[in-house]
């Protein structure tokens, strides 16, 4: 982890009409770290996320990548460098294994060293080697969440954002998909984490926030909120 | 009327080569449903710029029939870009609610007829009759095949063929076969989304400027043409909204459903029998051959 950082986000608003979804969040992320922001449901985590991509509009706030303004335009976003994982998978069902990937590919240029690229996701989930030309819809719902995952990659993304990436997925599967994880962070893919999850976001993750309806309720060192009483009965599920 | 082989053979032919003018429009109908989720009624207008670009283009500036009806594909293909830029583009950044488009797409409709009345006048006019080959050959038992209706065929074929080239081989193929699937997360891939529909406005303009000029080669050229996409549009119903060779295979069996029961029956009878399809097909199986089980349709 270097102390130079890639992704900021200063004071983040966004409004669904009168709601306020996020009111002045900030958020800094080192490059190759891992930094995850937990929260409960409806904090305001995938907001935040989306507000990064481009796709929800951010009523006040900055976001800078290399300490150059990002383009609220998503497309343009995924073409800086940004690639997210969206909640709930949304792998594109009716379209092969193969074709997900491709889409996921779809802002390269570099055709000639896409396939250095399969061979890393491949390594990293072997099981989509196996299941290439079948049509995406019918793997399970652990093979879609690392479709998902290997499909972002595709991009070769200098942050990759993921958003609850555990959902409705069985604990093994979890702790594969963690595992993996942490290769992607080792071969310098910076990682930004939503989860509700927070005890496994918490073990990934170099660096955390907690958010609160929409504000920061605290931030520090992953280990150290592992151990920090509040979040340990908030969040954890343990009475400290 | 007698019921004769050859007969059948005949308005079998006739079937295919009406059908094959319907899937073009009923496949550029479906193409923009498959991503924005609305029937596109402003798709007989499109076609009807594409008759009158090749009818004016002809006519009036004496150009060759391959220039012509090019230039025709390219008007009515920007025809739909410009309509969806203007027209769809700002409700779709307001609102979610397909209903505001479909809307907005029968005022389009009622714009572009009237344009045409208003300028060029609402006679019935004819493309010239040696735009296309009028010869006939006579097959056995007193079967005719017309020149147009090979060529209405064989047009039809090339371009839904060109169009399944495109969607399975190419890189925008594949973007736009993802954003059918689900728009938002296609533009989480790096896809310009606002590119991806003009292109998508675009070819279905292209296609319906093909059915447009057989059409007016089949019957003849007014402003009101357009509404024989309402036939397209129960093509596309019964094969499934939103499925491609849902459309084609919708199409085959309206072109000969309407053919046959000209042959056999009586030709007022022909849209009674379409319609009743459409009822029946929505009775049995809303989605269609090929459709996904969606709730709205319309």
């Amino acid at each position: 982890m270097s102390e130079k950082i890639l992704l900021e986000a200063q004071n983040i608003h966004v409004n669904y009409g009168a709601i306020q979804a996020l009111s002045g969040f900030s958020l800094k992320l080192m490059e190759n770290e891992i930094v995850s922001v937990i929260g409960a449901n409806g904090a305001g985590k995938s907001t935040f996320m989306n507000a990064l991509m481009g796709m929800v509009k951010i009523a006040k706030g900055d976001i800078f990548l290399d300490g150059y303004p990002l383009s609220s335009q998503n497309y343009k976003v995924v073409r800086s460098g940004l690639s997210l994982v969206p909640e709930g998978r949304r792998i594109f069902a009716p379209l092969t294994v193969e074709e997900n990937l491709k889409i996921g590919a779809f802002t390269r240029k570099d055709v000639s060293e896409l396939k250095e690229d399969y061979d890393w996701v491949f390594s990293l989930f072997p099981r989509l080697q196996e299941r290439l030309k079948q049509y995406a819809g019918t793997l399970s719902g652990g093979e879609q969440q690392m479709l998902a995952i290997a499909r972002a990659l595709m991009a070769r993304p200098r942050v990759l954002l993921l958003d609850e990436p555990s959902l409705g997925l069985a604990p093994i599967v979890i702790r594969e998909i963690f595992r993996e994880l942490k290769r992607v962070n080792e071969r310098g893919v910076s990682i930004l984490l939503v989860e509700q999850n927070a005890k496994q976001a918490l073990l990934l993750s170099h660096r955390a926030y907690v958010l609160q309806t929409g504000r920061l309720l605290k931030e520090g060192l992953s280990k150290d909120l592992l151990e920090d009483r509040d979040i340990k009965a908030a969040y954890l599920g343990q009475s400290a | 009327m007698a019921f004769t082989f050859s007969t059948l053979i005949q308005q079998i032919i006739n079937g295919l080569s009406l059908g094959s003018v319907y899937a073009l429009i009923a496949v550029g109908y479906s193409l923009v449903y498959s991503i924005l989720l609305f029937s596109n009624f402003a798709h007989g207008g499109f076609l009807v710029v594409g008759g009158y670009a090749c009818y004016f283009l002809l006519t009036q500036w004496g150009y060759g029939v391959a220039v012509s009806m090019t230039g025709a594909l390219f008007a009515s293909g920007l025809t739909a870009v410009i309509t969806e830029r203007l027209a769809y583009k700002p409700i779709r950044e307001r609102t979610s609610i397909t209903l505001y488009l479909l809307i907005a797409s029968m005022g389009v409709n009622i714009i572009i007829e009237n344009l045409f009345v208003v300028t060029v006048g609402g006679r019935i006019r004819a493309l010239p009759q040696n735009t296309f080959p009028t010869g006939v050959f006579n097959l056995f038992g007193g079967v005719a095949l017309s020149a147009s209706d090979i060529i209405s065929l064989v047009t039809a074929v090339i371009f839904l063929s060109l169009l399944q080239i495109f969607l399975n081989r190419t890189r925008w193929g594949l973007a736009i076969r993802a954003a059918a699937c689900d728009i938002r997360t296609a533009g989480l891939m790096g896809v310009n989304v606002t590119f991806l529909i003009s292109l998508v406005f675009f070819v279905a303009g292209v296609l319906a400027a093909v059915g447009g000029i057989f059409l007016s080669v089949r019957y003849s050229l007014y402003p009101q043409l357009g509404s024989i996409t309402t036939k397209a549009f129960v093509a596309a119903v019964i094969g499934g909204l939103g499925s491609l060779p849902g459309a084609v295979v919708g199409s085959l069996i309206l072109g000969l459903a309407e053919m046959l029961t000209a042959g056999f029956i009586s030709s007022q009878m022909r849209d009674l029998v379409v319609y009743s399809l459409l009822v029946i097909m929505l009775l049995i199986r809303p989605a269609g051959f090929f459709g996904k089980t969606i709730s709205e349709k319309i």
